[in-house]
């Protein structure tokens, strides 16, 4: 297909220690359109970063090490590249938003200077060219461009947080990979910044992968949506598959365990138990343990990723062998909800 | 009133002095907490709602004000008359990674609080009491000769609140309890300590800035902003009828996890909170609120009861709700 930006198959992904043999990402597939934004959701843990850092060729090695896998960005398979080629595509084809924004930036560098060293280094300008484009980029994040001349500790988190955004699109990249962006921010603050890069992303006509653990942000930004759990996908398709259509029980969990802001239940229904040690998974579906639903045969064979079909789109798949049985109904499905 | 009051906070300040100026932390709060109850603050990082907490338990001085606390003036303890109460009066912190002694194990860790009150004697009666409080905050008892940093965020909150419940406090100030926890941890945590409160009938000052865990876990809320209380109401009142415009602002900046449905649409407020130095005497919020008038520059409005328990500080009020 031509319209794919990213196409990730069968990624797997383990950090080799003298202790442990971390099985991070365990099969990752998936597919990215032009213009689309995917959401990468899940817990502490369940590989969301570890595959976001793959697609740019990042994992600290050692003691990470990408096994095996495909990993294609328009056309061309990232893992496959040189250094001085990847070099080429980072920053250029692929920005990415790292969570912390205090951290991101450099402390004795001013802001201008930081963006317009990333334009200096991709394109051929000259200094002053890339000093005029940081401060047009610094306008279009929401900041006065007089500030390009003061460090990063003058500026508010959010702020902080613009001119890293400000420098990740100062190449016009055609993919930008957001980890966890709004996290350390404020509600009102994160709601400025999920607008603004709302607004980018469509001026711009990128793609965005959006690593977040905040179902409420992935309703508000992303078209797809991709539910990780201990480094396997369980759960793939359009936003409105996953809210309205869910068919994991892993992601009926994380909605149940949210407090509703409608009406006020007595109880929260959490999930019980904990995420498995990446470095002793269970053996089957990695999830069976604490399934409501699971039964024995969920501990003997990984499941598979299957076409949900019914009133879904063609783009949702689930991962969960009780679908053999053509009955078989989420409880959150069943209220008519 | 059915139940007693056992937190009376009146005029509350704290303000430290900087390079810079006074800076007002916690500017003018007061509230009455009932036996039994929740009151949820909540407001956005650097509005005071940390300090209000620490302040109300004598862990920090107040500038001035009063605290009564079980119908006794605290106000004025020093460390001495304090340490009785530290047992009535107890704190949970937001990050369970820092706030417990990485050295001891988790016997050691939650008997550490009986042992310093000389609660019980002997070291049979004092596990015995320890291995009890594992049970109630649901820690395995296999866990007991571990160190935090072999558990996880949730296990590690679980010890934090065994220690503040050793002591069999009356209050607890939870401060951000379940910020640094993933979301189906911390549906665990909320649930315990819903169930602590029905069972030991606690009273609890919740400090968060997510709102939705507030609604789900007080009775009233309180709304801060640049150290001063600017809504107050029982919880499902003010997310039905919100009206002080940072409220309103505050509240549908939440993201909501639903596709497809009603979603309002965002009423997004300019700007970032202004520093809490040297305050003009003005409404707080005028620079960044739609609906700021020239009444807005003079004076700083105080809590004005609009309908039974809910009040509001604003000089546009009356507008809002005639």
């Amino acid at each position: 297909m031509a319209d794919l930006v990213l196409d990730i198959k069968d990624l797997v992904v383990h950090y080799e220690t003298e202790d442990a043999d971390v099985h991070a990402v365990n099969g990752i597939s998936f597919q990215l359109g032009k213009k689309t934004t995917l959401g990468l959701v899940g817990e502490t843990g369940a590989g969301k970063t570890t595959t976001a850092l793959s697609i740019l060729n990042l994992v600290p090695n050692p003691p990470g090490k990408i096994k095996s896998g495909s990993i294609v960005l328009d056309g061309v398979d990232v893992l496959k590249l040189s250094q001085e080629e990847l070099e080429k595509v980072r920053g250029n084809d692929v920005a990415m938003i790292f969570q912390d924004p205090m951290t991101a930036l450099n402390p004795v560098m001013t802001v201008g200077e930081q963006i317009a060293e990333s334009v200096e280094l991709h394109e051929k300008v000259s200094k002053q060219e890339a000093m005029e484009r940081a401060k047009e980029m610094l306008r279009l994040v929401g900041i006065a461009e007089n500030r390009a001349y003061d460090y990063p500790h003058q500026f508010s988190g959010g702020m902080k947080q613009r001119v890293v955004i400000a420098i990740a699109l100062a190449c016009n990249p055609k993919l930008l990979i957001a980890d966890e962006p709004t996290t350390a921010l404020d509600v009102t603050i994160q709601a400025q910044v999920l607008e603004l890069m709302k607004n980018l992303i469509r001026e711009y006509d990128m793609s965005m992968i959006l690593i977040t653990h905040d179902l409420g942000v992935v309703a508000e930004i992303c078209d797809d949506v991709a539910v990780v759990y201990a480094g396997r996908i369980v759960e793939i398709g359009t936003a409105d598959d996953i809210f309205n259509h869910t068919h994991h029980p892993y992601t009926e969990g994380l909605f149940d365990s949210l407090p509703n802001l409608k009406e006020r239940g007595e109880e929260l229904q959490p999930i019980k138990g904990l995420m498995p040690d990446p470095s002793n998974l269970p053996p089957g579906c990695s999830f069976a343990p604490r399934c409501p639903y699971a039964t024995d045969a969920c501990s003997k064979k990984v499941p598979e990723l299957r076409p949900v079909g019914g009133t879904s789109s063609s783009k949702h798949m689930v991962a969960c062998d009780a679908y053999d049985d053509p009955k078989f109904c989420l409880r959150r499905n069943k209220d008519g909800k | 009133m059915a139940n007693k009051i056992i937190l009376e906070v009146d005029n509350l300040t704290k303000y430290f002095n900087t390079p810079g100026g006074l800076l007002h932390a916690v500017d003018g709060i007061s509230f009455k907490l009932e036996e039994g109850k929740t009151l949820g603050v909540v407001g956005e990082s650097g509005c005071g709602k940390s300090t209000t907490g620490r302040t109300i338990l004598k862990l920090l001085q107040p500038t001035s004000g009063k605290i009564i606390f079980d119908g006794e003036d605290i106000t004025s303890y020093g460390m001495k008359k304090m340490r009785r109460l530290r047992q009535e009066m107890q704190m949970i912190f937001q990050d369970p990674f820092s706030s417990l002694d990485p050295r001891q194990n988790v016997m050691q860790l939650i008997s550490e609080p009986i042992i310093e009150h000389k609660l019980l004697k002997g070291r049979a009666a004092i596990e015995k009491r320890t291995r009890e409080l594992m049970d109630i905050v649901g820690l395995a008892q296999r866990y007991v000769n571990v160190y935090p940093h072999e558990l996880d965020g949730g296990r590690r909150q679980r010890i934090g609140i065994a220690r503040a419940l050793a002591v069999d406090p009356k209050l607890i100030v939870c401060d951000e309890p379940v910020s640094a926890l993933d979301v189906s941890i911390q549906a665990q945590v909320l649930n315990l300590l819903k169930e602590l409160q029905r069972e030991y009938g606690l009273t609890y000052i919740f400090i968060t800035h997510d709102l939705s865990v507030v609604k789900y876990f007080s009775d009233d809320i309180a709304v801060m902003y640049l150290g001063q209380m600017v809504e107050k109401a029982p919880s499902d009142l003010l997310f039905q009828k919100p009206t002080h415009p940072y409220t309103k602002a505050l509240l549908s900046a939440i993201p909501i996890p639903t596709v497809g449905k009603e979603r309002p649409q965002r009423q997004l407020i300019k700007g970032e909170i202004t520093s809490p130095v040297n305050l003009p005497d003005e409404c707080r919020f005028n620079k960044r609120c739609d609906f700021a008038h020239d009444i807005c520059k003079k004076g700083n409005p105080s809590l004005k009861e609009i309908a039974p328990g809910h009040f509001v500080a604003c000089s546009r009020v009356d507008e809002f709700v005639g």
